[in-house]
Order: C-alpha cells, then structure tokens, then sequence
C-alpha cells in the first residue's frame, strides 16, 4: 500500500491536517487505533473557549462532528481499529488491524499521536474506583455510564473544573477538590466560580495521603497542614496531567528536546513542525499543544507545509499561511498562559541544537 | 570521592560487576568500578539471560560454559535470589539429517564430561508438548536454565558495595597512562590511580583498548528480542531462542545483526523472530507480544572469550565476551584469582588476547 501522506491519529489536530492535505488533491491515509475519529473531543461537553479566529465557540463534540464530515468529504483513507506498530528497515510503516501486519509506504507523515494521561501513585491507588480524571470523563460522556455515586477530585485545572461540573451535572456527589499548591490551578476563574456555587469544597494546600477499601475504594485520607481528613467515597478521579506520546518519534530517529512547560521531552521542530526527518511532520499535543484551539492550528500547519513539501502548494504561499497561523497560536496561547507560548518559542529556537539526538545508541 | 585505588574495573556490567564482587570476597582492598553510564543501561539489561551450555563449540570452550553453569546455585547463597532456574534446555532440530550432527556433539561432549541426550520425536514432545509435532527430535542437557538478569547484576552490585566497593557512574574514561607501577585513569568526573586495571567494556571494548594502544578484537552484534503478554506457565524447558520468565512472559529471539551499536528495532525482523518462534511452538500463535527491545552484545573476533592479563603492560587485565550472564560466576572468580595469586584453578591460557596481534604501536 501507497500514500502521499499518512497521518498518524485522528484526534483534532490530525483531522485539520487530514483537511489540509487531502483538499489539495493529495492522497492521504489516516490511521487511527480507536473505532471513532475525533480523540478526545468526542466526550467534551464543555464549550471550548479558545478556538481560532476562523472558528465559532463549540462543545467539543460538535467540533469533533464538524471536522469528522469536513474529512468524510474528502477523498481521505481512513484506517480505524488500527495502529502503527513500527517500521520496516526500507522506512515502510508497519500497520496492524490486530489480526495482521502490513507495510505502508508514505512520502510524509504527520504525527499526531496526543498525549496519555499520568496518573498520581499514593498507597492503594490501584484499587478500583480510582481513575484519572479523562477516564471518569469518558465513562460519563462518551459511555453514558456514571462513574460512581461519591467522588474526590485530585487536582484543579481547568480541566479538572469542566470534568467536576459534568460529573456534578450527571448526578455524582463531588464531595471535594484537592490541591498540593497554595491556589488554584485552575485559570478560568468563571469556571472556579460555578464549581464554588455548586457547593464543592476545594482543599489548597492539601494532598492525598492514602486510600482504603476491600476490592474497591472506600476511603481516603486527606492530609491539610498535618491535620488528618478520612472522606468515605466510591471514587476518586486523579488529574496528573498529561504527557505527549513519543513512541514514534523514537522509532523514527527524531531529535528531543526538553520544554517543562510543554509536558517535558517533546520532539524538535520547526516553525513548519517540522522534525528533524525531512519527511516528518507532527502536531497537536504530541508537539506538546495542550489547548483545544492550538491544536487545530498546528494540524492545519503541519498540513499546509506536508502538503507544501509535495508540491502541492507554492513554497511562498506556505510561508505567508504558515506566518498567520502563527499570529493565532501567539494569540492564543499568551492569552491562556505566556509562559507556554515563550517555552515554544525557545523549544523553535532550539532546532538546531537538540539536546537528545542518539536515544538508540547504546 | 578517594583518588588512589589498588584495583580500578573499567565497566559494571555483568562482567566487571562479577569481578570487583568476586574480588572484594577475597580482599577488601580499594576497589573502583567505572561505568560511562550506569550497570544495566546496556548489554546487561537487554539479554534473555540464558545460562547456557549446550551447543557452544569447540567442546571446551563448552565445558568452561558448564562449570560456570555449576556456580550459580552457590553464587545465589552468597548473593542472594537470581531467580536462577536450571530449567535444562532442549534444541529441537526439524530434520532427520540434523540426528547425524547431534550424535556427533553429544559424543564429543561425553569426553569431557558433559551429557546430552539426543532425544526422538516422542521423547522431545514428551518432555515439552508445545512444540511444534513436526519436531524430528531434539538435543537435551539438564545443567541449561535461565537468570534474571537485572537481578544479578544488582546482587553482584549490592553485594560488591557491602565488601566496600565504590561505583562510580555516568562517568566515562577518557584518558589512560601507565606511569611506572601505576595506571592514572582520567574519567569526566576527575582523575584517579590505581596499582591493577581491568578493562570489562563489553562492547566498548575496542575503543578502551585504544585508550591503552591496545586492539581488543570485540565486534557487536545486535540481537532483536520479543517480549509477548504473561502467559500460563506452559514451558517446562529454556529451548534454543525460546523461554518463559518468572512471570509469565515469553521471550523470543534469535537473530544476529551488525549494525554497530544502533539499538533499533525493525518490523522486518521481528516478524521473522515471531515466525521462527511459531514454527518452534505453534501455540504462540495466539500470545500478543507487547513490546520488542534490541540489545548490543560483545562478540570477540573468533568468538571466544578475551581473558586475563596484556602482555607487555603489567596488571592490565583485560575481561570481554560474549555469554556474560553464563559465564560471569566462574570468569570473576577467575580474575580474582589472577589478580591475587597470578594463577587461576581453571586455565585460561586459550583465551589469551596473545593470541590475535593485538599491539597497535
């Protein structure tokens, strides 16, 4: 099998990419483990603030509706229920349907493999109940199945703000938030606002010390400033952030560098996100974007310039799209948090000189 | 950190972790192992860690195999568990002509002592049902098994810091003189001095010898490991390419590249590992293998292990192979041996790097 270009992930910055490179005639293939296109938007209930310019506020599943027909409309091959699970010493891409292997070959690919959750270890916390907070979210949105009656949150951003309303909303008793710093996390104060009307109380200062249950969670205690708090509950629902996932990058060579703001190793690339293979691409939260409305701009990004590589669009015309799609991500992500758009400026900066370029040599 | 050593260890891996163990059982004496990264990050930590006898040739290089296989049940009782299990270990052969070959290296090895049973088709199916019914029969011997590899080195590790053994690691040596009875030994993290110097580099072998204007004919090789989900235990032997760990998980691999020291893994072979281990046991068909690792191992130029001391320069000693795991028991005993008394119990004559041309200048 050929492809001009394969697109690793169908989450939203690789469906943008999808779009870009497939509505200039190229032949695109996207490969995608789950059974659905959309990644996480599927079970984002929430209206997402921060979209482009270009976008209207939605829900995040309207979103993931919208960019799905938008890709259905083109000619785009789309490999659901599979996964890429290395490569073959030609440079062939190895695809497995669980069943079989095949060698896909592809002029560029664009990688946009997201990023996992992690998770927060404390004694017991692998008994049942005990969730991150994207899995409570997922049971409640995209499964219509309620996590449990009686939950603890651990952790306040914003995104554990939006899963505490939806979990409140859905019927479940958030009996409280927990967090180790001094304040909220958590940015968007009109969120922080509801969470508060909605009478759950939010711990600062505070951090999980253990939890108890026979064959599943029953209890945690609460430490605040040395003081012992036991809540009895049925679930609690971690946030430990999320880290992008590399393993891709690894197996084709890619050059590393270390962006503590951007979720910590993330790959070298370029204003074009670009890698350091001149025939890879990546974007979305595997380039360590985390918001929602980034993450689309660099799908499209990476598209443009994929598709400029193939002579699909004029190098000058790349440039000056490429340049405004830039003005967004500024905008953006200055507004969300300054600190994440200098971390990107200097992680660009760095692309000739990364820091971790032999991770196979032994 | 001291400066001034009786005995500096270049590498703590496998090898130069069993030596400064050994070492320091029969004398606590200054001793400093150097590691330019940390003990397991690379050979040692990517092995299916056989301890394996059978089918090594010539037949005494065999026997040298089999009385480093005897030292791992005393080994465990000075060092603690190595999840050693002396499983036996079976090679299948597919073909009746192959009968041939394998009577013939069962004879050879009776001369010297080691038995191996060549075993029908019955018998080898007998022994472990999975394997493929096509089998033509196998060769046996009992003293095969396995270890756990990280598990030894960190013994060898732990026990030889209890005896006072100081590690130094992420710590390359980049410099080595010899200044009248003394070796100075420039590393990145500072500069140190020592009477006896051994060089345990695995396959950073050739570029240590460098360093001392000496060539240690140590190539690498890489070999492609599968890993499939825990399973039921079913393996009841260490078969050739094939074995089951503590947990559950197979491991497979068979192949041999030369590829320096790049430590990727490629589909190509790995779908060539998976389908050999197949053939072998048709039943693992169904298992999911979850990951697949590479590892780099030291292969000395005509195979055979480069031991004891460097003609020319007095107390450098030189310790690289291939089959570190198997042999690490009875090659640091050995070195230890060489070291104190400057005679070993077993004869290491044949492993002499005398025996290629080994002086650069």
């Amino acid at each position: 099998m050929e492809t001009d270009v394969l697109i690793i992930g169908a989450g939203p910055a690789g469906l943008t990419a999808a779009v870009e490179t497939a509505s200039r005639g190229l032949d695109v293939t996207i490969v995608e483990e789950s059974l659905s296109m959309g990644g996480q938007l599927i079970q984002q209930t929430q209206v997402l603030g921060s979209l482009p310019s270009f976008y209207q506020p939605k829900r995040g599943f309207e979103l993931a509706q919208r960019l799905r027909k938008l890709v259905e409309d083109t000619s785009v091959r789309c490999l659901l229920g599979h996964r890429v699970i290395g490569f073959y010493k030609d440079g062939s891409v190895g695809i497995s349907d669980e069943a079989n292997v095949f060698p896909l070959k592809a002029k560029k690919i664009i990688v946009a493999t997201g990023a996992a959750e992690k998770a927060i270890a404390f004694p017991k916390w692998t008994l049942p109940g005990i969730m991150t907070i994207g899995a409570a979210q997922t049971l409640l949105n995209r499964d219509f199945v309620l996590p449990g009656k009686h939950a603890v949150i651990i952790g306040t951003s914003d995104f554990a703000m939006d899963v505490a309303l939806q979990l409140s909303e859905g019927g479940v008793q958030v009996k409280a938030m927990v967090e180790k710093s001094q304040t909220v996390l958590a940015r968007d104060t009109e969120k922080v606002n509801q969470v508060s009307k909605m009478g759950i109380p939010v711990h600062v200062n505070s951090s999980i010390k253990e939890a108890r249950g026979i064959g599943r969670v029953e209890e945690i205690d609460i430490e605040q400033r040395e003081q012992i708090m036991t809540i009895p509950l049925d679930t609690v629902c971690v946030d430990g952030g999320r880290s992008p996932i590399l393993d891709v990058f690894y197996q084709l060579e890619c050059s590393f560098g270390y962006q503590r703001e951007l979720g910590g190793w993330i790959p070298q690339y370029n204003p074009f996100f670009r890698t350091d293979r001149e025939d890879v691409f990546l974007a979305g939260n595997a380039a360590g974007v985390s918001s929602q409305g980034v993450l689309l701009v660099t799908g499209i990004i990476a598209g443009i310039n994929a598709s400029e590589s193939l002579g699909a669009l004029s190098k000058e015309e790349a440039e000056i799209k490429t340049t405004s799609l830039w003005k967004e991500i500024e905008t953006l992500e200055t507004k969300l948090d300054p600190d994440v758009w200098n971390a990107r400026i200097r992680h660009v900066q760095n692309y000739e000189h990364p820091v971790l370029t032999d991770q196979f040599i032994s | 950190m001291d400066t001034n050593y009786e005995t500096i260890i270049i590498g703590g891996g496998v090898l130069g972790s069993s030596i400064a163990y050994h070492l320091s059982d029969c004398k606590k004496d200054r001793i400093l192992v150097l590691d330019q990264k940390f003990p397991l990050a690379g050979t040692s930590g990517s092995t299916q860690a056989w301890i394996w006898v059978h089918n090594k040739t010539p037949s005494w290089y065999a026997e040298f195999n089999m009385y480093s296989a005897e030292l791992f049940p005393y080994l465990a009782k000075k060092i603690g568990d190595v999840e050693y299990k002396q499983t036996g270990g079976l090679s299948p052969f597919f073909n009746e002509a192959d009968r041939e070959k394998a009577l013939q290296l069962a004879k050879a090895y009776k001369e010297i002592g080691i038995k191996i049973k060549v075993l029908s088709r019955e018998e080898a199916l007998e022994k472990e049902p999975s394997l493929n019914p096509n089998v033509a029969g196998a060769t046996y011997s009992s003293i095969d098994g396995n270890v756990n590899p990280f598990r030894l080195v960190d013994r060898y590790m732990r026990a030889a810091k209890k005896n006072g053994v100081q590690y130094s690691t992420f710590n390359k040596v980049t410099e080595i003189q010899k200044l009248h009875d003394k070796f100075i030994v420039v590393s990145e993290k500072g500069t140190f001095v020592c009477k006896n110097l051994i060089l345990a580099g695995g396959t950073w072998s050739r570029e240590l010898g460098k360093l001392v204007d000496i060539n240690i004919p140590v190539n690498q090789v890489r070999g492609q490991i599968l890993v499939t989900e825990p399973l039921k235990p079913f393996l009841n032997y260490t078969i050739s390419g094939v074995r089951q760990t503590f947990n559950g998980e197979v491991l497979i691999g068979y192949s041999m590249e030369k590829e320096g020291f790049n430590r990727a893994t490629t589909l190509d072979l790995i779908q060539e590992t998976a389908n050999m281990a197949v053939h072998y046991i048709p039943g693992l068909r169904k298992a999911k293998v979850v990951r697949a690792f590479s590892g780099i191992r030291a292969m000395p130029e005509d195979g055979l292990p480069i031991l004891g001391s460097i003609p020319g320069i007095d107390r450098l000693y030189v310790a690289a192979t291939h089959s570190g795991m198997t042999l690490s028991p009875l090659i640091g005993t050995l070195m230890s041996e060489l070291i104190l008394d400057g005679e070993t119990s077993v004869p290491i004559d044949r492993y002499s790097i005398s025996r290629f041309d080994s002086l650069v200048r």
